[in-house]
C-alpha cells in the first residue's frame, strides 16, 4: 500500500538546486563555469552598452541599499535596564490568566493563585519581565499600549478574530509599534487534524497581514490539569527571554512607570474629618524611558496630570543575578515580585521596611524558595515569648463559636487597613503597628477606622515588647502586614505557625541580608537626606542626655545599624553579620556592649569638638573627633566646614557612620579602613572647590520668595551670606558681561608670561607639538614600511630599525614592561589606523559617519556619571531608567484612592518641559477604514495623544491648493484631512487615535480614526466659506447695479474691488457704492447680466474653536464601573435622548427628480431660403400619407343642439330593443340547440344498440362453429370428414 | 483640568532676561514681583518694557500682566512664532540687550526669524553686537544652528545717547540641537578687530588701532584691526568711537573684548588710544581667563546644552560670571537641570587661569513650534 502511495521522485529542472547540480556536474566534466566562460570568451557582449542604463542600475542598487537604514539614534538603554513589560492581551475567556500563570510557573516555580495588577519575575541572567493583563475595556487597551515592550496577542482559535485583537492591533500601531505574539489558544477544540490546520494557516496568514509578514505565532496545543502544556509553555518563556527589541520614539523620549504598588499617605486625621479630601499618594515601580527629573510633571492616564512632590530611589525588590558566569539561575535568582498581588516578601519604603506576609499560603511558597527556613525557624520559635503565644492563642468558647483571641478583647473586633501606619513626626521614625487585615474573614467585622487611641498605643506598645524580646534588630522598621494573624479554630499547629511568623519573616529579611552582602542595594535605604537629618537630630538628642539605656536602645542601635550598612555599601566587606545577625543571643549581648561604648564614647568626643560644633551644627562629633587625632586638625576643619555641600552630604554621612561603627565597634581594621575613606574623601575634596556649592547650595526660588517661606526653611536650610548678598542687589543692573574687578599689569613680563602658551606662538604640550609628532609618524612609519615590504623578520633587521630596537631594548630594561607593552599596542593601533584608513576609505559612508558618532555619544553618556554615587548621580542626570523609584504625589483625587482597582494599570508618564500646557492642536487625521460612520465637525471625541486620553472638540479642515485651511462639516470617507483641537501640547509626529465613545461594549470596531500630531499654535485659521448674494436691479451693457448683498455704504466700501461672480460664470467686480438703496453698489462683469441672474461673492469668516480639553477619568469611576466613563454628548445623541426633532429646510429636502418631455417648435424656414435651398434640402410640402386612406376617413359629426337633445334617448330605446331582440334570438338558438342534441342522442343509443345485437349474433355463431369443431376432433377423423 | 504648569515667582528686577526667556522655552509662567518696589522711581523700565513688547511680538498666546505701579509682572508664555519682525529698542540699552535675549530664542521658532532692531548698537554697558556677531554666532553654530540665513547685519551705527543704528539678524529654525563637547580651547591662532568711529573724525579709529597692536604684537602677529567709519545717515544720532577686539583659537573659540567711548555729555572725553590699550589689555584678561567660550556668552552656551537631547554635553568655560551663576540656578528650577561642575586649575603652563569643566545631560528638548510638513 504504503509504496503506491509514494509519489515518484522528481528531479529539479530548475530552481537554486538544479543549478547548483549543473554546475556540480559541468565541473567533473571539467568544462568550468558557464556563466564565467562565456565572460571569458566574448567579452565584449559583457561590457558597458549604455552608461545610461549602468546609472541606473547603479542608482536602483544604492536605493534599495539605503532603504533598508533605520536613521541611526544614540543608544541610551541603560546598563542595567528595567523589567521589560509583557502586555498579555485577548478577548475573554481566551486564557490570559492561565497563561500568565503558567509563565510564572514556568520561570518562578511558584504558583501565583489570584493575580492583580503587575507581576515582575527575573527570567534571565539579564532579563526581568514584568507581566500584565490587559481586558478589553478600550481603556485599559490604550493605557497598556504606550507602555508595554512586548504584546502577547492570545486568540480563541476555536472562535477566530475578535475585534479587541483588531482594536489593540491598531491602538499599538498608532502608540509606536511594540514586538508582538501571537498566542493561539483552544486549540484542542479542533476534533479532526485537518480542520486544525487549516484553520492555523488561515489565522497566521491574517495575523501576518496586520503585523508584519513573518510575525511569530505560538500555538498551545491543548490543556494539562488546566494548565498549559509545560514544554510549550517553556519555549514561549524563552522566546520571550531572548527578543530584542527596537526603541519606540515615545518611550524612549519620556520617563514612565508601571506602577506595582500604591500607598495612601493622607494624614488619617484629615480622612477622618473629610473624607473626600485630596490625598496625598506613592507610587513605586520601575522607571522606564528617559531620565526622570524630581518635581518634574506627569500624567497618570485615567486620573490627570500632577507634579511630582517627591522621588526617590529605592533598592531593588527584584534584582538581577549577581554574577554571571552560570548558565542557569538559582532558585533563589528566580524572584517574583507583585506587591498588588500580595507576593514580594519585602517591601522597602523611605523610611521603613514592610514585611508581607502574604497568609499561609505565602508562608508556604517561602519554605519551598528558600531551604535554610528550618534553621530559622527554629530558631525563632525557641525566642517566641509567652506573651506572643499568648496573644496569639484562641479560646473557643463553643464549638462553633469562633475562635477568640486576645486582639477581640483588646480592641473589640477592630480592623485596620492593610496599608496603614502611623509615623512619628518628632522622630521620624515609624511605629511598628501589627495590622490586621483580613479579607477573607467573612465574620462581618465592622471595619472601623476610627480607632481609639488607647487601642493604638497598646497595639503598638505590646507589640514592640515582643519585638525587643525577640531583639529582631532592623526590627524597628520593620511592619507586619498582611494575613499574619488569622482568626481560626484552635489547632496546635496552625497556630504554632502563626506565632511564629512575624518572627521568621523579620530574621529571614536580616539572613538575607547578610548572606546576600555585598551589592545588593537594599542597604540604600537610608538615603534621603530630610530622614537623616531627622536621624541625626535625634542622635544629638540623645548625646545630650547622655543616652540612657532600656528603651530606647532599639532605636540607638538601628542607627549603628544603618552605619554599618553604610560601612558594607562603601567597602564592600560583610561586615554586616556582627551587627546584624539573625542569632539573637549574641545579638543581644553585642548590642548592649555596642550602645555602652558608643554612648562613652560619643561623650567624650563631644567635649573634643566642642569649638567645631560652635561652626557648624549639624557636623557629627565623631568624624571631627578621629580627623583630631590622625591628621592636622586645624587645616582640617577648616576643610571640612567648606564641606557642607549639598551634593556631599550623604558622602559626609558615610563617613561619620562609619567612624561611629569604626570607634563603636571596637574592631581596628575597621577604624583603619574609615581612616582611609576619609583621606580620600579630603583629597576630592580639595582638589574641587566648592564651585557647585556656590551656584547651587541655596536654593534659587525658594529664597527669594517672600520673607514667610525662607522662615518656613530656616530649619532646613542655612541662610548663607550670598543670598542676603543677592538680595540687596535684586534690582540691581542686568548685564552679563563679567567685569573684570583686579585687572592684572599687563605690562610685567611675568603677567604676560601666565598666557604666553594660550597662543600658537607659546610652547604646545607634548603630545600636539607638531615637531614631535612628525618624529613620531617617522618612527612609526619606518617600520610600517618594512612590514609592507615584507623584509622585516625579527631576527633580521634593517639597521635603522635594528638601531631604535636596540634602543627600545635598553628602555625596556630601565622601564617596567608596562611601558614597552603599551608602546607596542601603540604602534599597532596606528598600524591598524593606517591599514583602516586605506581598505575603509570606499566604505565609510555619511551613514556610517553617523552611526560612529551616535554609538560615541552613547558611550560619553555612559562613562560620563558611572563613577559617581547614585546619589549625586540623580541630581544630574535624573533618576535613570531601571532604577525602582519611590514616588510621591499630592492632591490626588480621593476617588482615586477609594475606588482603586489593583486590575486596572496605573501608569505614571512623563511629561517634557512644556508639555503640561494647553494650546491649539493641529493633527492629519483619517478615518478608521473599518468604522462605520464618518466623523462630524464640533462632535465632542475621546483621543488618546501622547500619555493622555481625553475628550475634545475637534474641527476637520481641508487645505486648499493655496495653503487655505477650509472647514469640512464631515471627515472625508477615505483620505486624510486635517483637525485642530484644544488639547495638550505634545510634540510633532506623535501618533494619536480618536475614539468616540470608551464606555461600553459597542459591536463594531471602536477606533474612529488615526493620524499624527503636525504642528502646535496658539492660535488657529481655519476659515468657513461664506457666500453673499445679491440681485441686479438695472442693467447696462457690462455694468450693473446690484442690491441685496450689503446694508450700508461703509460695507460695500470695504469690500471695492472685490471679485463676484453670477451663478452663470460671468465674473465682475464691485466698482462703487450706490447712494440708494441703502448697500446696493455698482458692479462691472464681463459679459451683460440678465435679470434673472444672481450675483455673489465668495468670502471666508473665521471659525472658532472652543477650548475644551476634558482628561478622561476613567480611573476615579467606581470598581466594576471603570469603563463605563461618558463625557460631552454629541448634539445628536442629546437630540435623540430628549426626543427633539430638526425641522429640515424644506428645500433641502430631497425629492424625486421628474424629467419633463422637452418640446421643441418646428423649424420655420423662410419662404426665400425655401426657394434658394437645392430640392434634396428643400421641405418637403406634400403631407404624409396617413395610416387610414382619405376615404375612409369619417367625418366629425357635429350635431344640432335639437338632435343632441334627442338622440340620446333614441338611441337609448333602440339599442335596448336591439337588445331585446338579441337575447330572444340567443334563448332561441340555446332551444333548438338542445333539442337538436337530444335526437342525436337518440340516434346514437339505435345505433349502439343495433351494434350490440349483432355482436352477439356473431359470437353465437362463432361460438357453435367453435364447439362443433371440438366435438368432432374427439370423434376422430371420419367424423370430422363428415 | 487642563493644568497649567506651576508658575515660578521671584522679586526684584535683577536677570529679568533670563526668567522671561528660560520661561519661554520651558512654557512655565512666571511671575515677578517688588520690582523697584524701594526705588524713588518704581517699576518696570523704559528699556525692560520694551523687551517684553519684543517677546510679545516674536510669541503667540503670550499673557502679559504688569500692575498699576509695574513692580508686578505676570509672563504667560506662548509658543515661540518669530517670522519677520520690526522692533525699535530703548535707547538706555544698547541692542546687545536684546539681541541677548534673541540669540536663546530665535532657534525655536516656528518661522525663522528675521528682524530688525533700532537703537544703539554700541554701549559702554552690554555687549555690542559687532561683539556678539563675533563670538555669539560661533557658539550657535557648535550646536548645529548655522547656514547662511544665521546673520547680523550693521546697517546702521548709532551711538548712545541718540542711538539712531539698525541691525538685521536673521536666524535659521531647528528642531533639535545637538550636544557638544569643547573641552579644548586650542590655541590663540589670530585677532581680528574692529575699531568704528561716527560722528568723529576718521582719523580716530586709526589712533585706536595702533595703540592697541602695540599691545598685542607682543603675543601674536596676526592681527588684524579693522576700522569702520560709518557716514552720513549710517552714523546715527551720536557722535563716539570704539572697538571691539576677538581672538580665534586653533579649535575655533572665540573670546572677545570691547571697550566704547564714553556717551556725548556724560563723563571725561576719553583718548582713543588709551581706549585702544585698555581694550587690549581687556582681550588679554579675556584670554587669560580662557575657556571654549568667552565669558558673555556663557550663560548662552549652557543654555543650549540644557537644551540639547538627552546626552552628555560637556564645555569648558573661564570662571563663571556672576550673570552664569545665577543663570544656573535658573536653569535648576526652571529645567530641573544640574551641571557637573569641575575645576581644572592651571598646571604648570602658562595658560592663564583656572577653568570650570560644566557637564550636563540635556532635557531632551525639541521645538514645539516647528510645524511638521
Amino acid at each position: 500500500m504504503e509504496t503506491k502511495d509514494q509519489k515518484k521522485h522528481r528531479k529539479k529542472n530548475s530552481g537554486p538546486k538544479a543549478q547548483k547540480k549543473k554546475k556540480r556536474h559541468l565541473q567533473d566534466l571539467q568544462l568550468g563555469d558557464e556563466e564565467e566562460d562565456a565572460q571569458k570568451r566574448n567579452p565584449r557582449a559583457f561590457s558597458v552598452q549604455s552608461a545610461v542604463r549602468m546609472a541606473r542600475s547603479f542608482h536602483r542598487t544604492q536605493d534599495l541599499k539605503t532603504k533598508k537604514h533605520h536613521i541611526p539614534v544614540v543608544d541610551r538603554t541603560p546598563l542595567e535596564p528595567p523589567p521589560i513589560v509583557v502586555v498579555v492581551m485577548g478577548p475573554p475567556k481566551v486564557g490570559k490568566s492561565t497563561l500568565i500563570q503558567c509563565l510564572i510557573r514556568n520561570f518562578t516555580r511558584q504558583k501565583l493563585t489570584e493575580i492583580r495588577g503587575p507581576v515582575t519575575i527575573v527570567s534571565g541572567k539579564k532579563r526581568r519581565l514584568t507581566i500584565i493583563e490587559c481586558g478589553c475595556d478600550i481603556n485599559m487597551m490604550i493605557d497598556l499600549a504606550k507602555v508595554a515592550d512586548l504584546v502577547l496577542m492570545l486568540i480563541d482559535a476555536s472562535f477566530g478574530f475578535e475585534m479587541e485583537t483588531f482594536e489593540f492591533l491598531n491602538i499599538c500601531q498608532v502608540h509606536g509599534f511594540p514586538k508582538i505574539m501571537g498566542v493561539l489558544t483552544h486549540l484542542d477544540s479542533f476534533k479532526y487534524n485537518k480542520q486544525l490546520k487549516k484553520t492555523k494557516k488561515r489565522l497566521k496568514h491574517r495575523f501576518w497581514t496586520e503585523v508584519y509578514p513573518g510575525a511569530k505565532l505560538f500555538y498551545l496545543s491543548g490543556m494539562v490539569h488546566g494548565e498549559y502544556q509545560n514544554q510549550e509553555i517553556h519555549n514561549l518563556g524563552r522566546f520571550i527571554t531572548v527578543m530584542k527589541f527596537r526603541p519606540l520614539t515615545w518611550q524612549t523620549s519620556h520617563p514612565y512607570i508601571l506602577a506595582d504598588r500604591m500607598e495612601d499617605l493622607t494624614n488619617p486625621e484629615d480622612i477622618r474629618t473629610n473624607i473626600k479630601c485630596d490625598r496625598r499618594v506613592s507610587f513605586y515601580g520601575y522607571l522606564r524611558g528617559a531620565h526622570l527629573k524630581n518635581k518634574s510633571q506627569i500624567h497618570m492616564p485615567g486620573v490627570g496630570d500632577f507634579a511630582l512632590s517627591d522621588v526617590s530611589f529605592l533598592p531593588d525588590p527584584c534584582a538581577l543575578p549577581e554574577q554571571q558566569k552560570k548558565r542557569c539561575l538559582n532558585e533563589k535568582e528566580k524572584l517574583v515580585y507583585a506587591p498588588l498581588s500580595g507576593v514580594g516578601g519585602v517591601l522597602y519604603d523611605k523610611d521603613a521596611v514592610y514585611v508581607d506576609l502574604g497568609g499561609s499560603h505565602g508562608f508556604q511558597e517561602s519554605g519551598e524558595a528558600r531551604p535554610t527556613h528550618e534553621l530559622v525557624q527554629s530558631l525563632i520559635s525557641t525566642h517566641s515569648t509567652i506573651d506572643a503565644k499568648m496573644a496569639s492563642s484562641r479560646v473557643t468558647l463553643f464549638s462553633d463559636s469562633k475562635a477568640l483571641g486576645s486582639e477581640d478583647i483588646d480592641n473589640q473586633g477592630l480592623w485596620m487597613p492593610k496599608e496603614e501606619k502611623h509615623v512619628d513626626l518628632k522622630t521620624g521614625r515609624v511605629r511598628r503597628k501589627a495590622i490586621f487585615g483580613d479579607e477573607e474573614d467573612e465574620s462581618g467585622d465592622s471595619d472601623d477606622e476610627e480607632m481609639s487611641e488607647g487601642d493604638k498605643l497598646k497595639n503598638s506598645s505590646s507589640d514592640e515588647e515582643t519585638e525587643e524580646e525577640r531583639d529582631a534588630e532592623v526590627s524597628d522598621k520593620v511592619y507586619v502586614t498582611g494575613r499574619g494573624v488569622k482568626r481560626q479554630r484552635l489547632e496546635e499547629v496552625e497556630e504554632d505557625a502563626e506565632v511564629d511568623l512575624p518572627a521568621f519573616a523579620d530574621s529571614d529579611d536580616d539572613l538575607e541580608k547578610s548572606s546576600e552582602g555585598g551589592g545588593e542595594a537594599e542597604e540604600a535605604d537610608e538615603s534621603s537626606e530630610e530622614e537623616e537629618s531627622s536621624v541625626e537630630g535625634e542622635r544629638h538628642a540623645l548625646e545630650a542626655k547622655a543616652v540612657e539605656g532600656g528603651g530606647k536602645a532599639g532605636l540607638l542601635q538601628s542607627n549603628g545599624v544603618s552605619g554599618s550598612l553604610n560601612v558594607e555599601k562603601t567597602m564592600k566587606q560583610a561586615t554586616v553579620t556582627i551587627s546584624d545577625s539573625g542569632h539573637c543571643t549574641a545579638e543581644e549581648a553585642f548590642a548592649s556592649e555596642d550602645e555602652s561604648e558608643e554612648s562613652s564614647s560619643l561623650s567624650s568626643e563631644e567635649e573634643d569638638s566642642e569649638n567645631e560644633e560652635v561652626v557648624r551644627k549639624k557636623f557629627r562629633k565623631p568624624f571631627a573627633a578621629v580627623s583630631g587625632q590622625k591628621l592636622g586638625s586645624e587645616n582640617l576643619i577648616d576643610e571640612t566646614s567648606d564641606v557642607e555641600d549639598l551634593l556631599k552630604e550623604e558622602e559626609d554621612y558615610t563617613e561619620e557612620n562609619n567612624f561611629s561603627i569604626g570607634t563603636s565597634g571596637a574592631l581596628k581594621w575597621k577604624e583603619d579602613l574609615s581612616r582611609k575613606a576619609a583621606e580620600a574623601f579630603l583629597r576630592q575634596q580639595q582638589a574641587t572647590p566648592n564651585l557647585q556649592k556656590l551656584v547651587y547650595g541655596i536654593v534659587t526660588e525658594d529664597n527669594e520668595e517672600d520673607g514667610d517661606t525662607q522662615e518656613e526653611l530656616g530649619g532646613l536650610f542655612r541662610v548663607s551670606q550670598p543670598a542676603r548678598e543677592r538680595k540687596h542687589k535684586a534690582d540691581s543692573l542686568d548685564c552679563s558681561r563679567f567685569h573684570v574687578e583686579t585687572p592684572h599689569d599687563w605690562d610685567l613680563d611675568e603677567v604676560m608670561n601666565s598666557i604666553r602658551d594660550c597662543f600658537v606662538t607659546g610652547k604646545w604640550e607634548e603630545d600636539k607639538d607638531a615637531a614631535k609628532i612628525l618624529a613620531e609618524d617617522d618612527e612609526l612609519y619606518g617600520d610600517f614600511e618594512d612590514l609592507e615590504t615584507g623584509d622585516m623578520h625579527k631576527g633580521k633587521p634593517g639597521p635603522v630599525t635594528q638601531i631604535e630596537d636596540v634602543e627600545e631594548e635598553i628602555k625596556e630594561e630601565i622601564d617596567p614592561e608596562e611601558s614597552a607593552k603599551k608602546k607596542h599596542l601603540d604602534k599597532k593601533r596606528k598600524l591598524k589606523e593606517i591599514f583602516d584608513a586605506e581598505y575603509d576609505e570606499g566604505e565609510s559612508t555619511y551613514f556610517d559617519d553617523l552611526k560612529g558618532e551616535m554609538q560615541k555619544q552613547a558611550q560619553l553618556n555612559r562613562a560620563e556619571f558611572e563613577d559617581q554615587e547614585d546619589e549625586a548621580r540623580v541630581q544630574y542626570e535624573g533618576f535613570r531608567p531601571g532604577m525602582y523609584v519611590r514616588i510621591e504625589i499630592e492632591n490626588v483625587p480621593c476617588e482615586f484612592v477609594l475606588n482603586f482597582d489593583p486590575h486596572y494599570p496605573i501608569i505614571l508618564g512623563g511629561l517634557g518641559s512644556s508639555e503640561g500646557n494647553v494650546g491649539y492642536v493641529q493633527v492629519r487625521l483619517k478615518k478608521h477604514r473599518w468604522y462605520k460612520k464618518i466623523l462630524k465637525s464640533r462632535d465632542p471625541v475621546i483621543f488618546s495623544v501622547g500619555w493622555r486620553r481625553f475628550q475634545t472638540i475637534p474641527l476637520y479642515y481641508i487645505e486648499d491648493h493655496n495653503g487655505r485651511q477650509r472647514l469640512l462639516k464631515y471627515t472625508p470617507q477615505h483620505m486624510h484631512c486635517g483637525a485642530t483641537f484644544w488639547g495638550p501640547i505634545t510634540p510633532q509626529g506623535t501618533g494619536f487615535l480618536a475614539v468616540q465613545s470608551v464606555s461600553g461594549i459597542m459591536p463594531d470596531f471602536r477606533i474612529a480614526a488615526t493620524g499624527v500630531i503636525l504642528d502646535l499654535d496658539k492660535s488657529i485659521k481655519i476659515v468657513k466659506k461664506l457666500k453673499l448674494t445679491g440681485y441686479p436691479y438695472k442693467i447696462f451693457k457690462n455694468t450693473s447695479f446690484i442690491k441685496g448683498m450689503f446694508n450700508s455704504a461703509l460695507e460695500v466700501a470695504k469690500f471695492e474691488g472685490a471679485v463676484i461672480r453670477t451663478v452663470s460664470g460671468i465674473r465682475g467686480q464691485i466698482k462703487k457704492a450706490l447712494r440708494t438703496p441703502e448697500g446696493a453698489f455698482r458692479a462691472s462683469f464681463e459679459d451683460k447680466l440678465l435679470m434673472s441672474d444672481i450675483v455673489f461673492m465668495r468670502t471666508w469668516y473665521p471659525v472658532s474653536i472652543p477650548a475644551f480639553y476634558n482628561p478622561v477619568t476613567s480611573l476615579l469611576k467606581p470598581v466594576g464601573e471603570k469603563d463605563t466613563w461618558s463625557g460631552m454628548r454629541t448634539t445628536g445623541q442629546l437630540q435623540l435622548t430628549h426626543g427633539i426633532r430638526l425641522k429640515p429646510n424644506k428645500d433641502s429636502l430631497y425629492k424625486p427628480i421628474v424629467r419633463q418631455k422637452k418640446h421643441f417648435n418646428s423649424l420655420h424656414i423662410p419662404k426665400a431660403l425655401q426657394k434658394a435651398l437645392p430640392f434634396r434640402n428643400k421641405p418637403k410640402t406634400q403631407a404624409k400619407a396617413s395610416k387610414v386612406p382619405k376615404d375612409r376617413l369619417r367625418p366629425a359629426v357635429i350635431r344640432e343642439p335639437q338632435e343632441r337633445k334627442v338622440c340620446p334617448r333614441l338611441l337609448d330605446a333602440l339599442s335596448s330593443v336591439h337588445r331585446h331582440k338579441v337575447r330572444k334570438a340567443k334563448e332561441q338558438r340555446h332551444l333548438h340547440n338542445r333539442e337538436h342534441f337530444r335526437l342525436k342522442q337518440k340516434e346514437e343509443e339505435e345505433k349502439l344498440k343495433r351494434q350490440k345485437d349483432l355482436r352477439k349474433k356473431l359470437f353465437r355463431i362463432q361460438g357453435q362453429r367453435e364447439r362443433r369443431n371440438q366435438k368432432s376432433s374427439l370423434k376422430g377423423p371420419e367424423e370430422q370428414l363428415k | 483640568m487642563a493644568t497649567q504648569a506651576h508658575s515660578l515667582s521671584y522679586a526684584g528686577c535683577n536677570f529679568l532676561r533670563q526668567r522671561l526667556v528660560l520661561s519661554t522655552l520651558s512654557g512655565r509662567p512666571v511671575k515677578i514681583r517688588k520690582i523697584r518696589a524701594r526705588d524713588d522711581n518704581p517699576g518696570l523700565r523704559d528699556f525692560e518694557a520694551s523687551f517684553i513688547r519684543l517677546l510679545d511680538k516674536i510669541t503667540n498666546g503670550s499673557r502679559i500682566e504688569i500692575n498699576q505701579t509695574g513692580t508686578t509682572l505676570y509672563y504667560q508664555p506662548g509658543l515661540l512664532s518669530g517670522g519677520s519682525v520690526e522692533h525699535d529698542c530703548s535707547v538706555h540699552r544698547s541692542i546687545g540687550y536684546y539681541l541677548e535675549g534673541l540669540l536663546c530664542l530665535a532657534p525655536f521658532m516656528k518661522h525663522p526669524l528675521r528682524i530688525v532692531l533700532r537703537g544703539v548698537t554700541n554701549d559702554q554697558v552690554d555687549p555690542s553686537v559687532d561683539v556678539l556677531k563675533a563670538a555669539a554666532f560661533p557658539v550657535l553654530k557648535q550646536f548645529g544652528v548655522d547656514g547662511e540665513s544665521l546673520e547680523l547685519k550693521i546697517v546702521r551705527r548709532g551711538m548712545p545717547p541718540g542711538g539712531g543704528g539698525e541691525v538685521f539678524f536673521s536666524c535659521p529654525v531647528r528642531k533639535v540641537l545637538k550636544p557638544v563637547q569643547l573641552t579644548d580651547p586650542g590655541k590663540v591662532k589670530r585677532i581680528r578687530g574692529m575699531a568704528y568711529s561716527v560722528r568723529v573724525s576718521p582719523q580716530m579709529a586709526n589712533r585706536i588701532v595702533d595703540s592697541a597692536r602695540s599691545i598685542l604684537n607682543k603675543f601674536i602677529p596676526d592681527i588684524y584691526i579693522y576700522t569702520d567709519h560709518m557716514k552720513g545717515v549710517n552714523s546715527g544720532k551720536s557722535p563716539g568711537f570704539g572697538l571691539s577686539l576677538v581672538a580665534e583659537t586653533t579649535n575655533g573659540t572665540f573670546l572677545s573684548a570691547e571697550l566704547a567711548s564714553n556717551p556725548q555729555g556724560q563723563g571725561t572725553a576719553v583718548l582713543p588710544e588709551d581706549l585702544g590699550r585698555s581694550c587690549a589689555k581687556l582681550l588679554l584678561e579675556e584670554i587669560y581667563r580662557g575657556g571654549c567660550v568667552d565669558s558673555t556668552n556663557q550663560s548662552l552656551a549652557l543654555l543650549l546644552m540644557t537644551l540639547g537631547q538627552q546626552d552628555v554635553s560637556k564645555v569648558l568655560l573661564g570662571p563663571l560670571s556672576p550673570y552664569t551663576i545665577e543663570f544656573l540656578r535658573h536653569l535648576k528650577s526652571f529645567f530641573q537641570i544640574m551641571f557637573k561642575i569641575e575645576t581644572k586649575p592651571c598646571g604648570e603652563e602658562l595658560k592663564g587661569g583656572d577653568k570650570v569643566l560644566m557637564t550636563c545631560v540635556g532635557v531632551g528638548f525639541s521645538n514645539l513650534s516647528k510645524t511638521l510638513k
